[in-house]
Formats: structure tokens, C-alpha cells, sequence
């Protein structure tokens, strides 16, 4: 059951929870504003018995450290029977998957309070529905407890991980930690990379290895509940980057002593920032990113921020514009930036192969390439892949289907893996040899006549990648022509006109029927279907199948770097025209700008020079050539 | 250089009447200074006359829904009943007059309206030879630009307060109006005017301004018009800002700013006759570069097509279908330049028999 | 409450202020409305009573939004005491009708060829310069009737060789050579591959903010002077019918790329006809 918690549905029961709670006690208001005052703070000591609490995440913390008596709210009613029997008894072994030193903790945590225990009860309880971190339920039996946290890496061995990234850290957390730390600047690693390939386990090894003190913050889920006391102006709302920014500057001005209630050794403390908070809008990006700026110029303590690479397919929109620049400044900021990339399938079939002998499940090494293929290099999700997988071996339809085209859909994690599968699908266009024997009622006219499809229905396929309309389009725009016989313009012709049907319905929803989600909707998977289609049907003359690579769209840089360009002379425009006019930007582009090249020489006193310089020196295509995705795709 | 100057004073003050700020009492605008004071005085409508007098002599009048192209007397009916009811006195506290440049959501409907409308009245005591009947009247002059939601919130209002308020609805197009509200409201279509009765109202607007105008100019006025009353005052008044009381043809079109010289057009039209693509290129790229509008060279151009005596009518409706065609285009923001050459050769072939079809096309 | 940040850079003077609002994209409502708020609160205060309001200049009014069109013409009214517009546009007609009733339409035309061949003899004289006979009008020919691009291509001219001379070439813009490159890369060969090389000079010349519109014009405009009759109503019909979809749609590449490809289609079987 918790297993279904964690992963599938941990979403909706914290939802449920939250509504079920919509009516507060006064202890709810009181917790909360304490909550807010100390900081989404979680702490732990390396080598300790006891993990200090100041403060655990938001949203439900109430009574921590009071007892059950205070617990007066719904919540706590929600989890009565648990409690005591977990206070009291079984030794739950490396329960919590945040904080490296917790871990050592389990063999003793047998003499600690049974406040202690509280705490940790609290905090498990709040961050199962908060959802800050999966973790399990509440270890009643070990069976039941979610394999990721259970075979978390303790030793740099079981990390997968590649051995130089690791080697990499752990360098330069070293050579910040014994060194002198007096010489300024450079106290950031960023690591970057997608989700679920080792970055914070890699932190933690690191962290236990060194024998530091992890300090982390954590960027709490924002919560129904939060927005319910916010807008009936019960207790005081802090916006979650109003608490980053407040704990950046704690930490700056204070170091972390003041936070660490013992006077612990401070020389090994590494500051830890797991993912940033939420931010929308261009206002609170800046104000993030002078934060981060800020933080890396002036902390003392080695410092690992963790950014997660979310899906860079659309690379065009503003998220992922806003990302690159923060990398930026991080690293003009003197922060040090390592990027890790998703873990080979080899390593992921050895982690699963191993965790299945400890688990003494029986699972086909087939079964276990598959998931690991299937997991685009997310060991997170593998790993729960595979005890979902092990679950479902007493399920009686196991046997009988032919297990590669039943479960690769139920693990497949990433888009693009099976995104590039479907456009090799439809790039290719392969078909019947002949047609199908019967006479058609409804004869076509020759010109219309294709010969069957050697495929689901490519709607069907559609939906299995999870393609989005637009990226779709823009992949098969890419690639189409590579695919067409040579003498075949008409084709291209015709190919290319259906993708701009498909263009102008994706548009269409930019403006009438924007609010109406259902429409939006239809016309999407309508686009997607006319591009598929479009595609499969204009390539009359299908090539014979080879090898070949499918690109990344070109289109998407070129639509970044004309914005940028674009940005560039209206920024210029007044002061390189001596503020004459404000003209058109069309008409700097096609009059101006090839004018001002000719005269260049002759008018170089002139400010002229500088417009057309600087943007010659701007960015064209061929100075950062698209890197080709090594996504090859084969013949199937 | 001296008229050159007087003309850019003249342009100066023109800006100034533009209804804008009341600089100069004389600048008045003509529309506000001939509109009909009473029922009886609005040009054309007849039958709406007829039944609205009787409602005045009763007092006794329902929700009211007036509609018809611009320019036909609806906002002058509405604002002369009202007048004629209650009065310079009353009319103020009695009449509330709403229109597209006030902000019209459902807030306000929701407030403002709804304040308006729940104020009680005294009871039908004839005043100053007014009739003042126990009611109040709001005007939502161009209702079809009101929102959905807005026109549906109207619906409570106007059934709570029927009793001491009176709603006229005024729109171009009836459809536009939901029906819930329609069905409410008396309707009254208003026809566009005819040349008659413009050329009979402009020469009694030009003796009182001591205007000359000659049976051309007469003519031009009413049909760059188009049967809309308001315009072809406005662009009179312009006419006499800006070349003085001796107004002719040629000062009004240039005036209006909308109407292309028929000579234009024409020279387009012969092009395509020739059928040499190249001519017509260049008559496109005239037209564009004069700076003519092209969804109104198309408007022309289609007048000039469907009274031509020399053009079957096959050939006609194949014109006809590409202007149809382009005029959307231009209405979806398309450029006017390639529309218009595209309507060029596609009239051209229609005009010197081409095929239709491409013949490469595959 | 929201916060909008829109950046937007204006030219004022004590009296006026100019503006392009369409620069603020799909905000540009906002800007109208709060533009022209602002003017009107700080209205210039005279002592004389001369100047009581202050004139707003925008330009490319035909760029704006219809909701921006709508809010403009609200606001307009509501300050006019204080503010006057001149409202500056390519075309009247993408200006709605609501706005142009409210304004005195004043139509410019484009100069004459031999209008602008005065004005550049003008500047011949301020600059001292010996004009050959018929240069200017050559100059003012290729100029397409704006007065902006003759001036600018006459001081090429003038850098590129001086004295001048009866027969010098009038270099066109670097984007147009581009342009012509393209067109005769497609009447050479129709193939997808073709199609693929000319895609990528389209991405060249997009990132240089030429407008598609301009583009496909431009391109039309090579490709006439080149074709026969016949071809000619074809390959315009289908640019009027591309450049449309593209006004429709959101990437212009994809609808420049139709346009060539169907030419090239059209193209390769009127070879196929006449040549076998």
C-alpha cells in the first residue's frame, strides 16, 4: 500500500488529505506560523546519535516534539494506529533517504527518546504528503519498504554513477573541506543533470565519506492548504522564495553556526540545496537568480546546488531560456559546474540484478534490460519499475502475452526514447508490399492510393510516445526531407504543405478558444494527426530503409537566436539612429543594417559602426553548429 | 508657401473640433448640431416614426430594441424620446446613457445599472408640458459590443426593475444581441437612407452653413457615405475646415481618406484586359505604393466588375469568387500586396479566357 | 492585482512622446492604456494656455491587436483633453474602422521616381557631388519608390566608387543577393535535397529578423522576373496562398518551405512539358 502512495497515487492522497483538513484548529494556525518563522530547515549531524529537528517542512507540522496529546488537528487522526507501534519497537533501518548522517544513526537509534522518535515520526509523516521527497510509508515491515530508499548508496561502490563524475565531487569537496577556507569564492559546485540520475545520492556518499555535516534545504511542495490560510489571512504567508531568500541570507551573514545546535566542528559542513524553488514570471526569476548570484560570491561553506534538467525539448520556451541564464550566472558567479548524464542501461541492469539476488526475486535478465532500457537513464525510476514489476509477477496475465510489447509501456519513463522510436515510425513510412486482396467499395483515385500501413494506426503510436503536437511537427519538418526519394519534389511539396495545416491549427488555439481546455485538446491531437498523416501520406514513394540519424530541430535555435537579435536593435535603435525615429524593426533589418555594413568603413567615428558590428559578431547559425543528437535509430 | 501655411492652420483646428475637447464653442460638431431634437424630425424611418409617436402621446412605452446599419437616426430616436418625455429638467436624474466607450462588463451591468435601475421614481405628473411618466430609461447605445456574460446579467436586472425602468438596446446587427434580451425588447429596424433623402438633409445642413456644393459634389457625398447619414456630415464639416465654403467633389473624396479615384481602379481593371502579367504587376505595385487601402480597392473593384456590360457572367462569378476569397485573407491580416496580385491575374485570366486551372499544378 | 514588466523604449520631448507599442507583442494593450493614462496626469501645464496638451506619436498602429485597437479607441476619448494622437500605419486597413472614424485619415503616397530623383540631386549639390546623367533616376528606379532606400543605396554608392560613373552597378542589399542566390539554387535543381540547402539559408536570413513577408515577397519578386508568362499566375497565386497561411500559423519557415517546394514542383513539370 505505501508502495502506491509513494509513486502512483501519493499525488492524489495528499490532495484528498488536504481537502479533508479544509476546517483549521488553532493549533493548525499556531503551528504554522512557527513553521514559517524557523525555516523549511532540516538538519542532521554526521556521526551523531541524536538528528536535531529544528524545523521540519511546511504544511503540517504541528506539534512537533509536544507529544500526542497536542496533536488535536485531523491530521494526526489520520495515522493513529501507526504511531505507537512504530515508536515503540522495530529498529527501522535507513528509513529516511534525505540526510547521510541519519543513516549511521540506525544502529542506535534504539536508546534515542521516544521524543526522538516523534520527530522522526512527524517529519516522515509530513513529508509523505507534502511530498518533498518519496519516501515510504512508515516501515512497518521492511517488505513494504520502497526499494529506492531501501538500497539507497551508502559507499561510493553502489553509486552508479560514473566513476569520474563521482571522482570529480569528491575532489573538490575535499579540497574544500581540508584545505584552508579562507580563500574566497569558488565555495559552489552546481550539478546539473535529469531527474533521477544520482545527484543528490552522490552528495550524500560524498557527505558520509568526508564525515561532513549535510545541512540541506529542500524546496517545499506548496501546498491547498497554505493557499487556504493565506487567503483567509489566518496565519502569515511566506512565499517559498521568500523563505529561500531569507535562509540565503541566514546563511551568508551567519554561517551555519547558529542553525547547528551543537557546537559541532564546522569546519565539515556542506551546505546542500536540492533543487530551487518554483518560480513564475520574470520578476521572481531575477530576484532567484541575484539570490543564487549572491550566495555564490559571498558563503563560506562548500556548497552543492542541484538542478534538474527538465525535458529540454522544448528548448524554445521562456522555463528553459531562463535555466540557461541562471547556469550562467552561476558560473560567471565563480561557481564550479559539473553535469551529470543519465546513467548507462549496463549500469542500471547491474543495480537492479543486485537488488533482485538481495530480494531473492526471480526476474528474467530480459525483464530487467527492458526496464533499464525503458528508464532513460532514471535509476529512481527503474528501481521502482522493478519492484512494481516484482509485484505484479503473481498476476495471472504475466505469462501468457509476449512481454515485450505489454511492459514496455508500463515502465517507459522518458518521451523522447520513445518519442525518436515513433518518428523512425513515421519518418520511415514503411508499408505492404501489395495491397490488400477484396474489392474496395469505394475505389480512390490512383494518385490517392497508398499501400497499407506496417504499423498500428499512427494515431495509436501517437499516443504511446506521449507526443505533444508541436514538438512532433517540428521534429518531422526537420527530418522529412532526408526521407524522400530524390526525384520526388512534389511529395516534398505536399508533405510539407500538410505540416503547415498542422502549423496553423496549432495556432488557432493561441487566441479564441485559449480558455477552453477541451478544445484545445482536440485541435491538438488534430494538428499532431494531420502532421503524422500528412507526412505518411505525401511520401508516396517511400525509400528503401537505411540507417539514419534524426536531428534536433534547427528551427528552435534559430528561433532563439533571431529573438535575441531581434531584442538587440530595438534595444539600439534609438541610440544608433540618433534617436531620429523609432522605426520599424523590419525595415533596420532589410534597409539599415546592409546599408550601415557598406558604409562601415567610412563612418567608423560613427556610432553606426557598433550596431552593425555588434550584431555581425551576434550570433549566426554556423558559429554554434546544432550539435546532431546521437539519437540514431535503426531499421526496425 | 502662405496657403500652404493657412492649410496647416486650418488642419490645426480641425484637430480641435474633432469632438475632442471643447475648445471653441463654434466647432461644434455638425452631427450633434443637426441631430433631430424630436421623433417626428427623424429622416426616413417612417414607420418607426409612427408607432414611436403614438407610444409618446400614451406615455407608455416597452423595452425597446433599435437596429440598422450606422448612421440611420437609431441613437437620434432614442435620445429624442427620451427628451421628449421628460424634459431638459428631468432628464438627467431620468435617463442613463451608456455607450461602447464606457466600460461596460458585467461589474457594471452588475452595479452601476443595477443602482440606476432600483431607484424608484415618483408617479406621472406631467411637468413643464412634458409628459415625465413614472419611469426611468437607460440607452446602451452599441450593445452588440457588450459581452455575454454582461447582456445575460442584464437579464435579472431588466425583469426585477420592469416597472420603474425602460431599457433601449441600440446594435448594428440584431444577431449579435442574445436572444433572451431580444425577445424582451420591441424591435425596430431601421433602413439605410436613401440618396433622396441624404442629398435633401445635406443641402439643408449646407444653407444653414452657407456651404456651396455642386450636384457632383452632392452625388460624391452620398455615395463615399454609403446611406450613412453621420459620415457624410462629418466628412462635409471636414471638407469645410479644411478648403474653405466652395466644396467639390475631389476635396470630399480626398477628405474621407477611403474612397480610391476611379481612375485607379480603372487603370487596374484595363491592365488586367491586356493580359500582360507584367502591366498588371505594376499597377498592383502603383496601387500599393499610393498607399490605397486594398480592402477597399477590392470593394471597388467588385462594383466595377458586377455592373460591367463587356463581362459575361461566368467570368463574373470567377472574379467575383477570388475577391470574396481575398478580402478574407486581408481580414486574417494576410499582406495586401499579395492578395492584390493574386485578384490581378486571377481577373485576368477570367478576362482574357486563361484556363482556370493551373496546369502544373499536381 | 497583477505586475506586468513591459520594456519599451519611447521618444519624448516636452511636447510629444513617440512610441512604437506593437514592440510590447501581445501586451500591447496595456501599454495603450497605461501610456496614455500617464500622459494625461502629467499634462503640461502653460502659463500662456498655448500648448494645453501633449501629442502622442505611435507608429505602426496596423500592428496592434485588435484588443489594443479597441482600448485605444476608449482611451483616446477619455483623455482627449489632455493628449491628441497621430497615429502612424503602412495601411489603413488593418486599422479598424472605429479608430479611423475618429481620426482625419490623411493618406501619404510613396514619393515619384522623379521626386526622389529631386531630392537626391539635392543632396548631389549640398555634398558637392558630380552626378552623370540618369544615375539618380537609376538609383531612384531600383529604389522600388522609397525615398529612404535611395538615399541610403545612393551614399553606397558613393563609398563604393567615386567619381560615379554612367554605368555602375547599384548594389541591392546584402539580404536581396542572398534572395536571388536562393532563387536561382531552386531553378537549377528540384530535388528535396535542394530544398534542404535552401532551408538552411531561410534560417540564415530569418535570424537576421529579415520578416518572412518580406522574404516570400522578395522572393516572388526574383522569381517573376525570371519565369514565363504562364508560370507567372501560377507561382503568385500560390505565394498570395502561402504567405496567408503563414499570417495564419506561428512558423514561418514552414510555410516559406511550402512555397518553394511548390514551386519547385510546379517548376520541374512545366520543365518536364516544354523539354520532355
Amino acid at each position: 500500500m505505501s508502495l502506491w502512495n509513494n509513486c502512483l497515487i501519493y499525488g492524489v492522497v495528499s490532495f484528498g488529505f488536504h481537502a479533508f483538513n479544509a476546517s483549521p484548529t488553532a493549533d493548525d494556525a499556531v503551528s504554522l506560523r512557527r513553521s514559517a518563522i524557523v525555516g523549511p530547515w532540516r538538519f542532521a549531524m554526521g556521526k551523531r546519535d541524536a538528528v536535531v529537528v529544528l524545523s521540519s517542512d511546511d504544511g503540517g507540522d504541528e506539534g512537533e516534539g509536544e507529544g500526542e496529546g497536542a496533536l488535536s488537528s485531523s491530521r494526526s487522526r489520520s495515522k493513529p494506529a501507526a504511531k505507537p507501534h512504530l515508536a515503540r519497537s522495530e529498529p527501522r533501518r535507513a528509513k529516511k533517504p534525505r540526510v547521510s548522517g541519519s543513516r549511521s544513526r540506525s544502529s542506535s537509534s534504539r536508546q534515542s527518546s521516544i521524543v526522538d522518535e516523534f520527530q522522526f515520526l512527524e517529519e516522515d509523516f509530513n513529508e509523505v504528503f507534502t511530498g518533498a521527497k518519496v519516501t515510504t510509508g512508515f516501515g512497518r515491515s521492511t517488505a513494504k519498504e520502497s526499494w529506492v530508499d531501501k538500497y539507497k548508496p551508502c559507499t561510493f561502490e553502489e553509486l552508479a554513477v560514473h566513476k569520474k563524475k563521482v571522482e570529480e565531487v569528491k575532489s573538490w569537496f575535499e579540497e574544500r573541506l581540508i584545505t584552508s577556507k579562507d580563500n574566497l569564492g569558488d565555495h559552489v559546485l552546481v550539478i546539473t543533470g535529469p531527474a533521477g540520475v544520482g545527484k543528490s545520492a552522490t552528495i550524500y556518499v560524498v557527505a558520509s565519506h568526508l564525515g561532513a555535516t549535510l545541512c540541506e534545504w529542500n524546496t517545499p511542495t506548496p501546498t491547498v492548504w497554505k493557499e487556504y490560510v493565506h487567503n483567509s489571512n489566518t496565519g502569515q504567508y511566506v512565499s517559498k522564495l521568500d523563505e529561500f531568500e531569507a535562509f540565503v541570507e541566514r546563511t551568508r551573514k551567519y554561517g551555519l553556526i547558529s542553525q547547528s545546535s551543537a557546537g559541532e566542528s564546522k569546519s565539515s559542513a556542506i551546505l546542500l540545496i536540492d533543487d530551487l524553488p518554483m518560480t513564475h514570471g520574470n520578476v521572481a526569476r531575477r530576484r532567484l537568480q541575484n539570490c543564487l548570484h549572491l550566495l555564490v560570491q559571498s558563503t563560506h561553506i562548500p556548497t552543492a546546488i542541484l538542478i534538474t534538467d527538465y525535458g529540454r525539448v522544448d528548448s524554445a520556451d521562456r522555463e528553459a531560456r531562463f535555466l540557461e541564464e541562471l547556469h550562467l550566472s552561476l558560473e560567471s558567479a565563480g561557481a564550479r559546474k559539473i553535469a551529470f548524464n543519465p546513467i548507462t542501461s549496463n549500469a542500471i541492469k547491474r543495480i537492479l540484478s543486485k537488488i533482485c539476488r538481495q530480494e531473492k526475486r526471480n526476474v528474467a535478465s530480459e525483464q530487467i534490460d527492458l526496464i533499464a532500457k525503458a528508464s532513460g537513464g532514471d535509476i529512481r525510476h527503474a528501481i521502482t519499475a522493478l519492484q512494481f514489476f516484482c509485484l505484479k509477477v503473481d498476476w495471472p496475465s504475466f505469462s501468457s502475452s509476449s512481454p515485450t510489447t505489454v511492459y514496455d509501456l508500463h515502465f517507459g519513463r522518458d518521451e523522447t526514447i520513445s518519442l525518436f522510436h515513433a518518428l523512425g515510425k513515421f519518418l520511415h513510412n514503411k508499408r505492404e508490399s501489395v495491397s490488400p486482396s477484396g474489392k474496395d467499395p469505394h475505389p480512390m483515385q490512383e494518385k490517392f492510393m497508398r499501400l497499407p500501413f506496417k504499423m498500428d494506426a499512427p494515431e495509436k503510436v501517437l499516443s504511446q510516445a506521449h507526443g505533444q503536437a508541436r514538438p512532433i511537427a517540428d521534429f518531422l519538418h526537420e527530418n522529412v526531407l532526408d526521407f524522400l526519394d530524390e526525384e520526388a519534389v512534389d511529395d516534398a511539396s505536399a508533405v510539407l504543405s500538410y505540416l503547415g495545416d498542422a502549423d496553423v491549427l496549432l495556432h488557432s488555439f493561441h487566441g479564441a478558444v485559449a480558455r477552453n481546455y477541451e478544445a484545445e485538446g482536440v485541435v491538438q491531437s488534430a494538428a499532431a494527426s494531420i502532421a503524422v498523416r500528412g507526412v505518411l501520406f505525401g511520401n508516396s514513394h517511400p525509400l528503401p530503409p537505411r540507417w539514419h540519424s534524426i536531428r534536433k530541430p534547427k528551427l528552435w535555435q534559430s528561433e532563439k537566436f533571431s529573438l535575441h537579435n531581434k531584442d538587440e536593435m530595438l534595444r539600439q535603435r534609438f541610440m544608433v539612429y540618433n534617436g531620429v525615429s523609432s522605426i520599424d524593426t523590419s525595415v533596420i533589418a532589410t534597409e539599415y543594417m546592409p546599408a550601415c555594413k557598406w558604409l562601415q568603413h567610412r563612418l567608423q567615428a560613427h556610432e553606426v559602426m557598433m550596431l552593425s558590428t555588434e550584431i555581425e559578431d551576434g550570433i549566426s547559425l554556423d558559429d554554434r553548429e546544432v550539435k546532431t543528437s546521437g539519437d540514431e535509430i535503426e531499421e526496425w | 508657401m502662405g496657403r500652404e501655411r493657412e492649410r496647416e492652420r486650418e488642419r490645426v483646428s480641425f484637430f480641435r473640433s474633432l469632438r475632442m475637447a471643447p475648445i471653441l464653442q463654434s466647432s461644434q460638431p455638425w452631427v450633434e448640431k443637426y441631430r433631430p431634437k424630436q421623433v417626428k424630425d427623424v429622416a426616413h424611418q417612417d414607420e418607426v416614426v409612427r408607432v414611436l409617436t403614438n407610444t409618446l402621446e400614451t406615455a407608455n412605452c416597452p423595452h425597446m430594441l433599435f437596429y440598422g446599419p450606422p448612421g440611420t437616426g437609431k441613437t437620434t430616436t432614442a435620445l429624442a424620446i427620451a427628451h421628449q418625455l421628460f424634459g431638459p429638467e428631468l432628464y438627467k436624474s431620468r435617463v442613463l446613457e451608456l455607450n461602447a466607450s464606457d466600460d461596460r462588463g458585467i461589474n457594471v451591468v452588475r452595479t452601476k445599472i443595477k443602482d440606476f435601475a432600483a431607484v424608484a421614481v415618483g408617479s406621472g405628473q406631467r411637468q413643464g408640458g412634458y409628459p415625465c411618466p413614472p419611469y426611468k430609461i437607460i440607452i446602451l447605445d452599441e450593445a452588440d459590443s457588450m459581452t455575454e456574460d454582461a447582456q445575460n446579467a442584464l437579464r435579472r436586472t431588466m425583469e426585477t426593475y420592469s416597472k420603474v425602468t425602460r431599457f433601449f438596446f441600440i446594435c448594428n446587427y440584431i444577431s449579435r444581441i442574445i436572444e433572451p434580451l431580444a425577445s424582451r425588447c420591441a424591435k425596430f429596424r431601421f433602413k439605410p437612407l436613401s440618396e433622396e433623402i441624404m442629398t435633401s438633409r445635406i443641402l439643408h445642413i449646407c444653407k444653414e452653413e452657407g456651404l456651396n456644393l455642386d450636384a457632383e459634389a452632392l452625388s460624391t457625398v452620398s455615395t463615399i457615405s454609403q446611406g450613412d447619414l453621420r459620415r457624410a456630415i462629418t466628412y462635409l464639416q471636414g471638407a469645410a475646415r479644411l478648403f474653405g465654403s466652395s466644396i467639390t467633389s475631389k476635396d470630399l473624396i480626398s477628405v474621407s481618406g477611403v474612397v480610391i479615384p476611379q481612375e485607379v481602379v480603372g487603370a487596374l481593371l484595363a491592365a488586367c484586359k491586356s493580359g500582360n502579367f507584367d502591366l498588371a504587376n505594376k499597377e498592383v505595385n502603383n496601387v500599393i505604393a499610393e498607399g490605397y487601402p486594398v480592402s477597399q480597392m477590392l470593394s471597388q473593384l467588385f462594383e466595377v466588375v458586377v455592373e460591367a456590360d463587356d463581362i459575361s457572367d461566368e467570368q463574373k462569378a470567377r472574379i467575383c469568387k477570388r475577391l470574396g476569397e481575398a478580402d478574407k485573407c486581408l481580414v486574417d491580416g494576410a499582406d495586401e500586396y499579395l492578395q492584390l496580385l493574386d485578384v490581378a491575374s486571377n481577373t485576368m485570366r477570367a478576362l482574357c479566357n486563361m484556363p482556370q486551372e493551373f496546369s502544373y499544378e499536381t | 492585482m497583477r505586475n506586468i514588466d513591459i520594456e519599451l523604449t519611447t521618444l519624448s520631448s516636452t511636447h510629444h512622446v513617440e512610441m512604437n507599442p506593437s514592440d510590447a507583442g501581445f501586451q500591447d494593450r496595456y501599454v495603450v492604456q497605461e501610456i496614455i493614462k500617464e500622459m494625461a496626469k502629467n499634462r503640461p501645464i502653460d502659463t500662456k494656455g498655448k500648448k494645453r496638451f501633449k501629442v502622442l506619436v505611435l507608429n505602426e498602429v496596423d500592428k496592434l491587436s485588435r484588443e489594443a485597437q479597441h482600448s485605444l479607441r476608449r482611451t483616446m476619448e477619455k483623455y482627449s483633453a489632455s493628449c491628441r494622437l497621430i497615429l502612424c500605419c503602412n495601411s489603413s486597413s488593418k486599422v479598424t474602422e472605429a479608430i479611423r472614424s475618429r481620426c482625419l485619415n490623411i493618406r501619404i503616397n510613396a514619393p515619384r521616381e522623379d521626386q526622389i530623383v529631386k531630392v537626391l540631386e539635392f543632396i548631389a549639390k549640398k555634398e558637392n557631388l558630380q552626378l552623370p546623367a540618369g544615375f539618380a533616376a537609376r538609383v531612384a528606379e531600383k529604389s522600388n519608390r522609397s525615398l529612404r532606400r535611395a538615399i541610403l543605396s545612393f551614399e553606397t554608392c558613393r563609398v563604393q566608387q567615386y567619381p560615379f560613373t554612367i554605368n555602375q552597378v547599384i548594389s541591392p542589399m546584402d539580404w536581396e543577393e542572398y534572395v536571388s542566390e536562393i532563387v536561382s539554387d531552386i531553378m537549377k535543381e528540384q530535388s528535396p535535397k535542394r530544398l534542404f540547402q535552401v532551408r538552411g539559408k531561410l534560417y540564415e536570413l530569418l535570424i537576421k529578423c529579415i520578416p518572412p513577408e518580406i522574404l516570400l515577397k522578395r522572393l516572388l519578386h526574383d522569381l517573376l522576373g525570371k519565369l514565363d508568362a504562364e508560370l507567372k499566375h501560377e507561382v503568385c497565386h500560390w505565394a498570395a496562398y502561402y504567405e496567408h497561411r503563414m499570417r495564419l500559423g506561428q512558423k514561418a519557415i514552414f510555410h516559406l518551405e511550402a512555397f518553394i517546394a511548390k514551386f519547385m514542383s510546379i517548376y520541374k513539370a512545366f520543365l518536364i512539358a516544354t523539354f520532355g
